[in-house]
Parts: structure tokens; sequence; C-alpha cells
């Protein structure tokens, strides 16, 4: 049994050894460690996480894409413990997470950034440039609603949902019930699981309003409204890619170029389009993103 | 109104386990652990309380006829093979699309499949493993059907029906935190509400409570069924058990 043991060691040893060589050979001018991506567990992030994979992987870097799991704090942990290399995530929720307290203006993407920038590089990752694509959150209603902005709502009595974490965070409904802010007086909550159960709560009128994202598909073809949000309550919420430092440094600065050209070509327009052909026409994310890249010609060498 | 935001807010990241579970709110409040309790209980014994006037009456019927084993055997197998929450989360949207609202009917249904099997099945094996020669006899003394079936059989059988009751209460009570999940409260909402917002102890201290609520759950039938069992079984039984020399 231990020569097995042994011999299987060896093995594998020696296999390990054959394809970090092997790899070292096959790449052509740049060299570097695998890049290894992973979405959280919700098709947009998914579709996103395909999207930068794929891309990269075209333009020659070693890429490999991880089955999604987790939302953020896994994503932020698993990039500090070194389980993956790079992660795209939306910046106001970062904030949230890792500077809840900092004083900012949220709504201010730039400010943002140079609140989790340095939060991120003290512990090993660099934040890239925010895409102009956002998912933020939504305070949505039904067609028919008199209300035009989140303060119209103020009187109206609403019966209010959104999922857990929305109620003990100051952008949402701490924010929307604070008399310094919005100071809606809601007729009552009710705690919903984040997704399509929203849409189908906001239908049957068990609820008059609920918290969304703004790239929910379901809005639009389920005849709902975003309320505007006047006092500037919702964090700016681009999407924007951590990636690991050292894996940044190996590549050199031809990877950041890349990612950077990449966040810059996507738009909101595309995160619903995505969402509408995974959530709605039941697609797969790989081929969304594969027809997507390829439309933009971000697939040719 | 006013009071609104205060009873929803949240309870804050780091605060600890006996902290939190010693604070009076926690228990009193509007969304505390006593009415969310009750919401639970309430919904549970109404399961438990349909779920016998279902089972149990056809269980009896059809063991006391020795009719149909193999059917019922295969269909409990059958319910017990069925995924609760997902019958539970299909049924929601169906509800809601229909007008009645997320509560109660989705999770009530799900439950009570939960519950039918096990009240099912140990009321129709419990009837029908009673001693052949006991039931004759006493038709032979003149007992009609019906006194055979509510003297002699469930008599004899009532700690085994019992036993059903027990194990589909505590399933039922340990499962009815789902409840939480889908558009409603229930002791599950501090599970539910400590998952979204990333704090432990709620999570820790909802389990536990549920735990709790189980055990006392399977304490309180375990004495329900003291008190019911007819005294003459209970003497019949201990003299059966002091003569094997062993106790239980």
């Amino acid at each position: 049994m231990r020569i097995t043991i042994g011999a299987l060691l060896v093995a594998m040893v020696a296999a390990a050894a054959v394809l970090v060589a092997g790899g070292g050979d096959d790449d052509g001018d740049a060299e570097g460690p695998t890049i290894r991506i992973r979405g959280q567990d919700f098709s947009e992030s998914v579709t996103i996480a395909e999207v930068y994979g794929q891309y990269l992987s075209a333009r020659g870097y070693d890429v490999s894409i991880l089955t999604p799991a987790g939302f953020r704090t896994e994503a932020i942990e698993a990039l500090r413990n070194d389980q993956v290399d790079l992660i795209i995530d939306y910046i106001g929720g970062e904030l949230t997470a890792l500077a809840p307290d900092a004083g900012i203006d949220a709504a201010d993407a730039d400010a943002i950034i140079a609140t989790i920038g340095p939060v991120h590089e003290a512990e090993g990752a660099t934040v890239l440039d925010y895409s102009p694509a956002i998912d933020g959150d939504a305070f949505v209603v039904r067609g028919d609603s008199e209300a035009q902005t989140i303060s119209d709502v103020a009187a109206l009595g609403y019966v209010f949902g959104a999922a857990a974490a929305c109620f003990e965070r100051p952008q949402c409904f701490l924010g929307y019930t604070d008399p310094g802010v919005y100071g809606i007086e809601f007729s009552d909550t009710v705690t919903i699981e984040f997704g399509p159960l929203l849409g189908e709560a906001l239908a049957a009128g068990e609820v008059d309003a609920v918290v969304w994202n703004t790239t929910a598909p379901q809005i639009g073809v389920q005849g709902f409204r975003v309320l505007e949000d006047d006092q500037g309550l919702h964090p700016a919420q681009n999407i924007a890619p951590i990636i690991s430092s050292a894996v940044l440094e190996a590549w050199g600065p031809g990877l950041r170029d890349a990612l950077n050209e990449l966040s810059a070509l996507i738009t909101t327009d595309d995160l619903v389009a995505w969402n509408i052909e995974t959530d709605l026409e039941l697609r797969e994310s790989d081929d969304v993103a594969r027809e997507w890249l390829e439309q933009k010609g971000l697939l040719a060498q | 109104m006013i009071a609104l935001p205060i009873a929803q807010a949240a309870v804050p990241r780091g605060i600890g386990l006996l902290e939190w579970l010693g604070d009076l709110d926690t228990w009193l409040g509007p969304d505390g652990i006593l009415s969310s309790g009750l919401d639970t209980v309430t919904l549970c014994a109404a399961v438990m309380g349909t779920g016998i006037l279902l089972a149990l009456p056809p269980a009896a019927l059809l063991a006391h006829l020795r009719r149909g084993e193999l059917t019922a055997t295969a269909l409990v197998t059958l319910g017990r093979a069925v995924p609760t929450f997902a019958v539970a989360a299909l049924l929601v949207p169906v509800a809601l699309r229909r007008g009645w609202g997320f509560e109660p009917w989705p999770i009530f249904l799900a439950l009570l499949l939960l519950a039918l099997p096990p009240l099912y099945l140990n009321t129709y094996t419990a009837i029908r493993h009673v001693d052949q020669g006991t039931v004759d006899a006493a038709r032979a003394m003149g007992f009609g059907e019906r006194s055979i079936l509510f003297r002699v059989e469930f008599a004899l059988a009532i700690s085994v029906v019992f036993t059903g009751i027990r194990v589909a209460a505590v399933q039922v009570v340990a499962t009815e935190p789902i409840r939480a999940f889908l558009g409603g409260d229930g002791l599950g909402r501090y599970v539910r509400d400590g998952l979204g917002q990333n704090n432990e102890t709620l999570i820790i201290g909802g389990a536990l409570l549920i735990a709790a609520l189980a055990a006392t759950t399977s304490l309180v039938v375990t004495l329900l069924e003291r008190v019911t069992v007819p005294h003459g079984v209970r003497r019949l039984r201990l003299q059966t058990a002091s003569r094997r020399g062993s106790i239980g």
C-alpha cells in the first residue's frame, strides 16, 4: 500500500512538472501564471466572468474559469486567500463590504474607487478601471403606480419587499425610512429572496415596491417601473475587475490594458441583454458571452 | 408606523449569542422570538391536525380490513421522496398568481406532504400487526367490527401510532423554517436574516431555537402519549416487559 501511494505521488509530481514545463513552452510572447476567474453565483456575474475569461483566453492568456460559487464575501475572501486571481464586482457593493462607514458620496464612482482601491492594495489586489456598465439598486413599483420618484412614495403607505440584506443597509431600507433621507412610512415589510420572486410578489400585489437590480430583465417584461433615486441614496454600481497584484505584475502591462479596454466596451444595455438571454431564454452563460465577444470582434486574433 | 424602522432595524453584526438571547427585545419585540415562535407553532399544529385527520382514519380502516398494503407502502415511499422545499418553492408563484398570497398555502401543503407518510405508515403498520389471536378472541366474545377497531386494535396499537405522530411532528417543526425563505416569517427568519446580513450570531441563534422547538415537540408528544395510552394497555406492556426481563 505504501509503495503504491509513493509511486502515485512520484507520478503526480512528474505529471505536474511536465504540465508546468509544457505550459511554459506553449505560450507565445507573454508568459505568466494561470489567471483563475470565478463568477458569483447568479447569472449576470457568471456571464461577466465568462466574457472576461474568454476574452483573455482569446488574447493568449492562460485562463481558467472556475465554477461559480458564493457571493461578494466569498469572492473577496477567495481573492485574498489566493483561491482566485480575478473577480469582477460591483463597486458600490464593494464599498459596503470593505468600508461601510466611509463618509463619501456613494453615488460617485471615482470616490468609491479612491476608497476601496487602497483597501484591496493592502491585501495584494488591484482594482482596475471601472466599466460604464452599471447594475445598480432599483426601487421598483408596478406600472400603474402614481409615483415618479422614490420621494413620491413617502405618503402612499406602500408595502415594501426586499431581500434580508436590504434591511440592515443605510443605502437601502434604513435610508428609505430615515426621515433625513426619504422618510418613507411603509405600511408593512416582507422579506423576499432576491430574484424572480420579487417580481411575482409585486405583480400579485403582495407588495407595492421592491428593491431589485436595474438590469433585472423581468422589470421591462412585466411592465414595472424603476423610480428615480432623487435623493441620490443608491451607490454607484459600475462593474470593475479586481485582480491579484502578483498576477498582474507577472503578465506585465499588457494585461492591465487588455482588461481596461474590455471594461470600457461593456454597457448597461449589454448586461440587460445578457440577463434576458440567460434568465428568460434560459441560454448558457458561456454561449451568451461567446456570441457577444464575436459580435464585438474580440475573439478574432 | 414610526415604530416600524426600529422593529425592523437589523441586529448588530458583532453581537454575542448570549447578549442577543439575553436581550428582552429579542424575545418580546414585534418580530421577537415569542411571536415568531407562535407563528411557527400555529402553522405546525395546523399541519399536524390536518395530517392526523387525513392519514389516521384511512390507515386504520385499511389495516383493519387487511387491504391495500402494497399500494399504501408504495405511495408512502413515493411521498417520502418528495423534496419539501422544492414543492413549496414551486407552489409560491402559483399561489401569488392566484391571489392567495405568500402564506400559508404553499408551505402548508408542502409540510402536509411531509407529515402524511410517517403518520399513515405507522398507523397502518401498528394496526396491521396487532396479534391476530387477540382480534379473533374479541370477535368470538361478540365484539362488533367497529369495537374491534377502536377498543382492541387501536388501543393496542396506539403507542406505535404516537411514534408516527412524533416523527412527523419533529420533521414538520424542523422543516417549517424554510417558510422564512419563501416570503413568510416564523422562527426561520433569524437564520434567513443572518444569512442575508452575514450575521453568524443570528444564524446560530436561529438554528438553536429551531432545534430546541423540535426537541420540545418530541417531548410534548411523548407526554401526550403517556396521558392517552389506556391504563390497561400500559399495564399489559409493563408486565410483558418485566417478563422479558427488560424495560422498553
